[in-house]
């Protein structure tokens, strides 16, 4: 059944809005917050060039216009992905961000491909051993991964790997392979890119030194989902059909998979969606600092090296525009699966 | 309700669980070394960051009796670094998510109870801050206003007073709809004085419930922005800063030939985290009515 072409119009257009608005909300920031914004724009520049650099940025950033010129301006700037050079890298801002995001996108799609089955899988263990051991042992357990910080398990992973195994899972991939291979990134997606070249080592280095960081991210969303699925489980087995499932004689199995799990389908998008945008920023968190690999964690800390206002700017809207447009997209899908949503 | 007649309520209920027992031990320790971790740190100008005048005879040594969790790069002991370190963590997630709670509690309200644009406009404002990543703020901050608390801080309840001013404008949206508030209106009282005594003493206990369960969540985003290098300058008293210090300023070898320098300031963190969150998984569940039922048993 077709989603009504009203709740989508009004949900994508809220989001064009909050999109919009934060774009004026970084505009203001920049703005607002001590110091000449030309100065900032320009990257607190030092040397013979400042001068010039910073005249430069003014007729960029349009100082000299009234304010409502400036911020239709710097929207403009941002829809079309004109943004000027990025001061640490010297090439256009959205490449630098689109590069790196790539690649912190190709850790958590990995990561959340394996922890949204387990986190359910704990679920809705848990909530049918209701009230044995196993089902309290899960319960803490998910108490436990949730409230373990990312990047001090990515560190004592990286620790274990090294001491057990010998092996320092540092870096994307190889990059002594990559030459030996004629490895060429096509999408930036490592593993999808040496995949589609039939290029199997660089694939196995790629998802070996993938798979420790992607643990690391792994502990909230199975915890969350661990939670989140038991109770859920537990509120659908107490529904009518269930016991008028149960009264016809339907085997537990059956009425599991065709009633109780296809129920619980739409929230559990919602809280991964949800999750999902956490997940990124656990990502950005542990992926440089721990493991050494590019993304936008490394982008991070290289805008702030050099004050990079630009890429800084970029990646507060870039990284709500990609927020707000999940969650956009979990709402039109649960709306399309869930018919209650739409009135 | 009074908060002590609900806090002796929730200890009356909740205290035969085991999980709620071992969060209360846990918050309790932490919240005693952080008001005692000075007094019995056994160096503690080298808590707050000073390096000793024998640095150099003591850099990098493993645990032993005299230094219980080993010495960092500049000598310094990280026993009395971490203990000291308690202070801020329980600051950081207590000033961010009270702020954050008070800002949204009142701008969520004030949309549920001033209807038509008034509404709306807070609304946009609740969905377009909840998008926003603290990390990127932080980064903003730290490099237009420099390091400090008050970055950390900042930066987060930018993030998270949305997600309370949302929580806050449902559970108002269906008091306001109540009868006693409509005669509240009726007999003239003045929003200054409904909103404070007939909605928001009814929206308390669940904001508060939320709130618990968020301390946790935001000592872990504190401590990841001081681990980026976005919030205390490097010395301070701060587990996500003695972790950046150790991975960050000196390379990944160090860390994996000094292991003690991650290891212990990272289960502080885990293990406040988690005394926060075992406190308020029960708390939670005392709420949701639904999850209060008894399961019954005809599967």
């Amino acid at each position: 059944m077709p989603v009504s072409l009203n709740y989508i119009f009004k949900r994508t257009m809220l989001s064009i809005l909050v999109i919009l608005g934060v774009i004026v909300f970084s505009y203001l920031l920049l703005m607002l917050t001590p110091g000449d914004p030309a100065v900032k724009w320009a990257g607190n520049p030092r040397g013979p060039g400042a001068v010039k650099a910073i005249e430069l940025a003014r007729v960029e950033l349009g100082l000299d216009k009234p304010l409502y010129v400036q911020i239709a301006n710097f929207i403009y700037n941002f829809l079309t992905g004109n943004l000027g050079l990025s001061i640490a890298y010297k090439i256009p801002v959205s490449q630098v961000v689109i590069s790196g995001f790539t690649a912190t996108l190709e850790l958590i799609l990995f990561t959340y491909l394996f922890s949204i089955p387990l986190g359910v899988w704990l679920g809705l263990y848990s909530a049918i051993k209701r009230g044995s051991r196993i089902d309290s042992f899960i319960q803490s357990l998910s108490i436990v991964l949730a409230s373990t910080p990312t990047f001090w398990l990515g560190s004592l992973i990286l620790l274990a790997s090294n001491t057990f195994t010998g092996f320092l899972p540092y870096g994307r991939v190889s990059s002594k392979l990559v030459l030996s291979t004629g490895f060429t990134p096509i999408t930036g997606f490592y593993l999808l890119d040496s995949l589609i070249q039939g290029n199997i080592p660089v694939f196995i280095d790629a998802l070996v030194r993938i798979i420790p960081p992607a643990l690391a991210i792994s502990v909230y969303p199975i915890g969350v989902l661990a939670r989140v699925t038991r109770t859920l489980i537990a509120e659908a087995l107490l529904e009518d059909y269930v016991r008028a499932a149960v009264a016809w004689g339907i085997k537990r199995e059956t009425i599991i998979r065709q009633f109780v799990l296809r129920s619980i389908i739409p929230p559990v998008i919602q809280i991964s969606g949800l999750s999902f945008v956490y997940s990124l920023v656990d990502a950005m968190v542990v992926e440089t600092v721990v493991f050494g690999r590019e993304g936008l964690g490394s982008i991070l800390l290289d805008s702030l090296h050099k004050a990079d206002f630009r890429v800084t700017l970029a990646l507060a809207v870039y990284l709500t525009a990609f927020y707000i447009i999940v969650n956009t997209l979990v709402d039109i899908v649960q709306a399309t699966i869930d018919p209650r949503i739409r009135l | 309700m009074t908060l002590p007649s609900l806090y002796s309520r929730i200890m009356r209920r909740n205290l035969r669980r085991t999980r709620f027992k071992i969060g209360v031990a846990l918050t309790t320790i932490i919240v005693i070394l952080s008001i005692i971790a000075p007094l019995i740190a056994p160096y503690p100008s080298e808590g707050y960051g000073y390096v000793p005048a024998n640095a150099s005879e003591r850099k990098l040594l493993p645990p032993s009796t005299q230094f219980p969790f080993g010495t960092d790069a500049l000598g310094r002991d990280l026993f009395s670094r971490v203990l000291t370190g308690t202070r801020t963590a329980v600051i950081q997630a207590v000033s961010v998510i009270l702020i954050s709670l008070l800002v949204g509690m009142i701008i969520g309200v004030c949309a549920a109870y001033f209807k038509g644009l008034i509404e709306v406009t807070l609304n946009y404002f609740t969905e377009l801050f909840m998008a926003v990543p603290s990390i990127v703020i932080a980064l903003f901050l730290r490099l237009t206003i420099g390091q400090g608390l008050h970055v950390v801080i900042i930066s987060l309840v930018i993030a998270w007073w949305a997600w309370y001013s949302r929580i806050a404008y449902v559970y108002a949206k269906s008091i306001v709809e109540l009868e006693y508030v409509t005669l509240a209106k009726l007999s003239g009282l003045s929003a200054l004085k409904i909103i404070p005594r007939h909605v928001i003493r009814n929206i308390f206990q669940a904001l508060t419930v939320q709130a618990i369960s968020d301390l946790g969540s935001a000592l872990l985003e504190a401590s990841a922005i001081n681990f980026m290098g976005l919030g205390l300058p490097p010395g301070s008293p701060e587990w996500g800063v003695i972790l950046y210090e150790a991975i960050t300023e000196r390379g990944i070898e160090a860390f994996l030939f000094s292991p003690w320098l991650v290891v212990f300031p990272g289960l502080f963190i885990f293990m406040t985290t988690l005394g926060f969150s075992l406190i308020a998984d029960p708390l939670r569940e005392d709420l949701d009515p639904r999850l209060r039922r008894r399961w019954k048993l005809w599967f």
